[in-house]
């Protein structure tokens, strides 16, 4: 019984695992300056961050057609898998899971769609978790996801509202906040929704805030630390958690400077990081 | 005093019911408002908020407003219903203070039909009791301490007279001798020169009571000069009564015959808010009357003395001007649902307002010219709100105790997180959710309080030597949470001393919040020299429209 693995670009997943575990990436689209890139290939991700203030008109985002996922299916299909899970971005977020359900109604109960309810590893994490499972079968793969996704913490502090603001992907409650001072948010990312978690006013409040979360957060079986071409931000960030949690930290943490279809809607210089608990 | 003896003995006859209690409280009002000034100028902190006078007399004034119609006989309902008035009137940390001694006294003769003399003796014992129970940490040297030596001397007075009428003329200098200790016991008065303004207060109080029983007038000050660096000019601009037109002030030296009592008389045949004040040989009087009278004072003065100088200004046109810029953009609160957590906060100015409205707030209370609002007006904010649930940011340290007497009245459940500067609140706004724990979301705003430096820029309103800094009347002075680190000559200086102070250039964000006396473009000018010298912190300026303070600034 094989079992196949499709995602999306926004799961930031490095790619050694991508080859190890043989996972199908669909690209997701984004528009900079008129112009339909595919993401993470016409464009370098720190060139993008480094040119995300200036660009006269703001990148938008948007998701592969659906025939692009049919033919991922199909290819896998063909290669001999008996299903294939294609797991995705949050719905609420972005139109990529819905594309890939509409392609699956032609595949009828061979290709199973999961709302990853997440972005970046929150989505990665699952991916991960479904691929590490695949030798067990279809149920046992599914079930694996959902316990990943059941102890999913996604925290990020983002170095202004600007973009959040632009990209009106984000209710106008968390918007509101702070529209005469400058505030950084923290935010959640929880079941598919951005929650504001508190605001501050500076990068050194904002650190200590995403070090109490991970207090918090207990004992970790997977951990990602996501910056926004903010690398050094990132590194003393990790710096600080070993020095202070080595013990409940996994062996394995990645570090990633996120999507540019994330990072078009948060900004340059944010930080989050993505944990399952044990 | 000259005391009236046949009126005395005819008081002595008749006790002290309800309705004689309540002569007693009107003239300890107007006594009080006659020396609301005096009380003022007592204010050792050079800053131009959290007037003693005023905050004591608008307390007892809410108290009056309770029985001015009442015909009620009995002594103790009378007293209860003062004690309500006071509690609901209470602003300032004085007046709050000062319904706290009435709330005990209250307690104490709830029973009594006539005050006799244990039960009044009773009344200041409880009363002091009650006020010290309600302060978390009492200092000595202040009106509590009056309190006490009032209550103690009340007390010794009873082993040698059952008539409550001796016992008052025995606490009254008492008080008075209580008031004139206060330096020895709060270094910050001696050092400032000052006896303590809320005891003051009380003593006023208790002074007028007896003057109404001597027969003593109540409507003008003693006939002393204060220091001209009290008079409080500004003040008297905002209460402009009917039928006064212009504020005149003439700068005199007087001439040989010049009799003080004489001069009052006269003045007081012109107009009202009556000020004199005197230093170094010169006087100067400040008055308002009616169109018709505009010159008289002039006229007058010149015939005494030696005019230097005259200042004329129309009150109307300038009562006009300051409320016209009150008519600003509306400001939209935050509608909150029934189980969340509303937030109600003190605002100096309008442009804060919007920030704080920008920021969740669901409900503002207008600080007013000097941040005094009342027990009675923080309640109004939030009881109409569709939730129980509440919390408020009092921004000024004047505003803690009457933001804790309205938690302690209302049903509603209420946390006070005691910001005491502006910058501290909109920190703590910064740390609010809504939906949480009240308790721990209160929690969590207290402890967002320590995560701003705030900076008060102003101009001192009394020559002092405080903290080691030496401030003459006039100059720019620098508040670091409010302590005053430095004086200046110009308010840019005044601003760059106060950065130094506060160690900007270990911190990230300077905010500055220009005051209403302050032009845009002007600010402008001074953000561009604290960028200049400030290249790798951020720098933010908004429009605070607060009064007396040119700058408010957080540092973080």
């Amino acid at each position: 019984m094989k079992l196949g693995i499709v995602t999306d670009s926004t799961c930031d997943l490095p790619v050694y695992y991508l080859e190890q575990y043989q996972i199908e990436v669909v690209p997701s689209i984004l528009i900079l300056e008129g112009k339909e890139i595919a993401d993470g290939i016409a464009i370098s991700r720190d060139e993008f961050y480094k040119r995300l203030p200036d660009f006269k008109i703001h990148p938008t985002t948007a998701a592969p057609s659906i025939g692009e996922f049919a033919n991922r299916y199909q290819k896998l299909l063909d290669a001999g898998c008996d299903h294939v899970i294609s797991i995705h971005a949050a719905g609420s977020l972005t139109s990529i899971v819905s594309a890939a359900q509409q392609a699956a109604r032609e595949f009828l109960n061979r290709v199973i769609v999961v709302d990853g309810l997440s972005l970046s590893l929150g989505l990665g994490f699952q991916v991960l978790a479904a691929a590490e499972s695949t030798e067990s079968g279809l149920e046992a793969a599914l079930a694996a996801v959902e316990s990943t996704r059941r102890r999913l913490r996604v925290f990020a502090a983002l170095d202004t509202m600007e973009y959040v603001r632009r990209s009106g992907r984000v209710p106008a409650a968390i918007t509101l906040l702070g529209s005469l001072l400058n505030i950084k948010p923290i935010i959640e990312l929880a079941d598919g929704e951005v929650k504001t978690m508190s605001a501050v006013r500076t990068t050194k409040q904002a650190n200590a805030r995403m070090m109490s979360l991970m207090r918090q957060v207990g004992s970790l079986e997977r951990l990602a630390i996501l910056h926004t071409s903010a690398e050094a931000r990132a590194r003393e960030f990790l710096d600080q958690l070993m020095k202070e949690m080595n013990r409940s930290l996994p062996r394995d943490i990645l570090m990633v400077n996120v999507t540019t279809v994330i990072g078009a809607h948060v900004g340059p210089n944010g930080l989050g990081f993505a944990a399952v608990t044990r | 005093m000259g005391i009236d003896t046949i009126r005395l003995e005819k008081l002595r006859g008749k006790p002290l019911d309800g309705q004689a209690v309540k002569r007693l409280i009107e003239s300890a009002l107007l006594w009080l408002k006659t020396n609301q000034q005096t009380v003022n100028a007592l204010n050792v902190f050079p800053v131009p908020d959290g007037d003693t006078g005023t905050n004591m007399m608008l307390t007892m004034t809410s108290a009056w407003n309770e029985i001015k119609d009442s015909g009620e006989k009995h002594a103790g309902k009378m007293i209860a219903m003062v004690a309500k008035g006071a509690l609901m009137g209470a602003r300032g940390n004085s007046g709050v203070i000062l319904s706290q001694l009435w709330r005990g006294f209250a307690r104490a003769t709830q029973d009594s039909a006539v005050i006799d003399a244990d039960a009044f003796v009773r009344g200041l014992s409880e009363a002091r009791d009650t006020a010290y129970k309600g302060v978390v940490r009492p200092v000595e040297g202040t009106i509590l301490t009056v309190a006490k030596d009032t209550a103690s001397a009340a007390q010794a007075a009873l082993a040698e007279t059952q008539d409550p009428i001796e016992i008052l003329a025995r606490s009254v200098p008492a008080a008075d001798a209580s008031v004139n200790r206060t330096p020895e016991l709060l270094p910050i008065l001696k050092q400032a020169g000052v006896v303590d303004s809320g005891g003051k207060g009380l003593f006023f109080i208790f002074e007028g009571m007896l003057r109404y029983l001597y027969g003593e007038p109540l409507d003008t000050p003693l006939a002393t000069v204060r220091p001209l660096s009290s008079l409080n000019l500004e003040e008297a601009m905002h209460e402009v009564e009917e039928g006064q037109d212009y504020e005149v002030v003439v700068d005199f030296f007087p001439g040989q015959h010049f009799e003080l009592q004489k001069f009052y008389d006269r003045l007081e045949q012109m107009g009202t808010s009556i000020q004199v004040g005197e230093g170094e040989g010169m006087y100067r009087m400040h008055i308002h009357v009616p169109i018709e009278k505009r010159y008289e004072p002039i006229d007058y003065i010149m015939g005494i003395g030696t005019i230097t100088k005259v200042a004329m200004e129309n009150l109307i046109a300038q009562m006009d001007s300051v409320e016209g810029q009150g008519r600003d953009n509306k400001i939209e609160l935050k509608k909150v649902e029934p189980n969340q957590i509303a937030v109600v906060t003190v605002s100096p100015g309008a442009g804060l307002s919007r920030i704080f409205a920008s920021l969740g707030v669901a409900s503002i209370v207008n600080g007013g010219q000097t941040m005094n609002p009342s027990t009675q007006e923080i309640l109004a904010a939030f009881e109409n709100l569709p939730t129980d649930r509440i919390i408020i940011l009092p921004n000024n340290k004047n505003i803690i105790l009457a933001a804790n007497q309205a938690r302690d009245v209302t049903v509603k459940k209420v946390a006070v997180v005691p910001s005491r500067t502006v910058p501290q609140g909109l920190a703590a706004m910064l740390a609010h959710n809504p939906d949480g724990e009240l308790d721990s979301v209160s929690e969590k705003m207290t402890r967002a309080l320590a995560e701003v430096k705030t900076g008060e820029i102003t101009v001192a309103t009394r020559s002092v030597e405080m903290d080691g800094v030496n401030v003459k009347e006039g100059e720019v002075i620098a508040l670091l949470d409010g302590r005053l680190v430095a004086s200046a000559g110009s308010i840019e200086k005044g601003v760059m001393s106060f950065l130094e102070k506060a160690k900007a250039a270990d911190h990230e964000l300077i905010t500055l919040y220009y005051g209403e006396d302050f032009g845009q473009s002007d600010a402008n000018r001074i953000v561009d020299l604290v960028r200049a010298s400030y290249p790798s912190q951020e720098i933010e300026l908004q429009d605070g429209g607060q009064p007396h303070y040119q700058f408010i600034i957080s540092v973080e």
